[in-house]
């Protein structure tokens, strides 16, 4: 058996290889982009859009009209949440925005608001309200480090009717699944 | 080693090694089974860090008898064992410094890849598949595949191998971390059946570079090998992760991962079985001499 030197032909097949990995990988990602953008309609109440598929409905409360969430998203499952409420005529941002801080305030632990400003969405006036929190399981015997979320809320005024839309994320993936989030708000309707 | 005297070394008989590998194989068996009585018996003994140090120490027993198991194929010229273990440490280092980063946080698997069957095998192929398959490959392409001592075509099959092993042993060690220790009767048998599967695999590709190199062979000889390996890699997660037993009953639900690992193990027994009857049929001609 004889040991060949590099040939043309072995660096035409080695060549070949990268190619064909690097094709398959591509080929991968455009395929995770499609799952990842997978989506499903919904119309509650007056909002309609398209809500991530294959993540968990969870049962909605008080003023909500979707809540759902990614369980398969690490450590703390990454969640949207809609809510619609009624607003006096004319209220301006900054005052649902007060009342909406106070609430966090109130329910979240260690919430910490770190910027907000008014925003343009879809063409749509909003304010938006970034913010951090602790999640921590209420369960005292489950031996598991309190989790630092990062929240994001958008406020959409339109005549006596407010709508926030609500986006969590652990700190690792909230830089991550931004452009989903943008994705699912471009898509809502009031 | 030039063919002069590489052949001597050839023809030197090894009577024992049908007699090597089974004890390999009984002795995997009797360690495994060992560890999963242990366990069932003081498991509520090993917590904390200690069961991590202990799941860390387990994931290198199935990795060292595998790699013992596919040494002894090579029977005509067994390769220097230094190279042998410098495979498989880069096979570990190169799954933890590009493989693992690059499925788990650029492609984020574990996000997307288990949300429907079709993903699952798909998405497997591509990103899990390729990204390992292709990392044994370039370990062995560019480091042993242009050394004197790469002088047979099992030699692909023996370095390659024990890159994956090495890369087993860390997908094992990173199994074990995240999850801050495991069950390790559960675990011990998924640890010998991935170490098993990533080696095979890595075997597949071994044997088309092996091929490559001393035989001429078409262009797309290689990148089928390293498909093949890629498929058979995602069929193998795909069947462990999906085919899975699920019990409802009054006092909860309960679901049984072991279907999916005897299917999986299935693949990888069936790849190792392939592997030695090329080693063996590559051996004869020289045997014949």
């Amino acid at each position: 058996m004889q040991t060949k030197n590099s040939s043309l032909g072995d660096r035409f097949a080695e060549v070949t290889v990268v190619v064909v990995t690097v094709i398959a990988l591509l080929a991968g990602w455009m395929f995770k982009s499609s799952v990842e953008n997978r989506s499903v309609s919904f119309d509650v109440n007056g909002i309609s859009g398209q809500t991530p598929a294959g993540w968990l409905q969870a049962q909605v409360q008080d003023d909500e009209v979707l809540h759902t969430l990614d369980i398969s998203s690490g450590d703390f499952s990454t969640t949207y949440i809609v809510r619609k409420f009624p607003v006096a005529a004319d209220t301006p941002f900054g005052q649902i925005a007060s009342l909406l801080t106070l609430e966090r305030g109130q329910q979240l632990t260690a919430f910490r608001v770190l910027e907000q400003q008014r925003v343009t969405v879809a063409g749509h006036e909003a304010y938006e309200i970034s913010y951090v929190f602790v999640e921590s399981d209420p369960n005292l015997t489950h031996a598991q480090f309190p989790k630092v979320v990062r929240g994001m809320d958008i406020i959409f005024l339109n005549g006596d009717q407010a709508a926030v839309v609500t986006y969590w994320a652990g700190e690792g993936s909230f830089e991550l699944d931004l452009g989903r989030f943008q994705q699912f708000l471009k898509s809502l309707k009031f | 080693m030039s063919e002069s005297n590489h052949q001597p070394a050839a023809l030197r008989a090894r009577p024992h090694v049908w007699r090597d590998e089974l004890i390999l194989i009984a002795g995997l068996i009797v360690f495994v089974g060992v560890v999963y009585a242990l366990d069932s018996a003081f498991h509520t003994l090993l917590t904390g860090s200690n069961l991590l140090v202990a799941g860390v120490i387990i994931a290198f027993v199935p990795a060292f008898i595998w790699l013992t198991f596919f040494y002894l194929q090579d029977r005509l010229e067994p390769e220097p064992k230094q190279f042998v273990l410098g495979m498989f440490v880069l096979g570990a280092v190169l799954a933890a410094a590009i493989g693992i980063p690059l499925v788990e946080n650029v492609f984020r698997v574990s996000h997307w890849l288990y949300t429907y069957t079709m993903t699952t095998l798909i998405g497997g192929i591509l990103v899990v598949g390729f990204t390992q398959e292709f990392i044994k490959y370039a370990a062995v392409r560019y480091t042993m595949y242009h050394s004197d001592e790469f002088d047979e075509v099992t030699d692909g099959i023996v370095y390659a191998t024990a890159a994956g092993l090495g890369y087993a042993t860390m997908l094992n060690i990173q199994f074990v971390v995240s999850n801050g220790g495991v069950d390790l009767g559960a675990g011990v048998i998924r640890m010998a059946v991935v170490a098993l599967a990533q080696a095979s695999f890595a075997g597949i590709t071994g044997y088309f570079l092996g091929r490559a190199k001393f035989e001429s062979e078409p262009i797309w000889w290689m990148p089928l090998g390293i498909t093949l390996a890629a498929v058979l890699n995602g069929l193998f997660n795909w069947l462990r992760g999906r085919v899975v037993q699920s019990n409802l009953s009054l006092t909860g639900a309960s679901v049984n991962p072991w279907l999916g690992l005897a299917f999986a193990a299935v693949v990888a027994f069936v790849t190792m079985g392939i592997l030695v009857w090329l080693m063996r049929r590559a051996l004869q001609p020289a045997q014949a001499k």
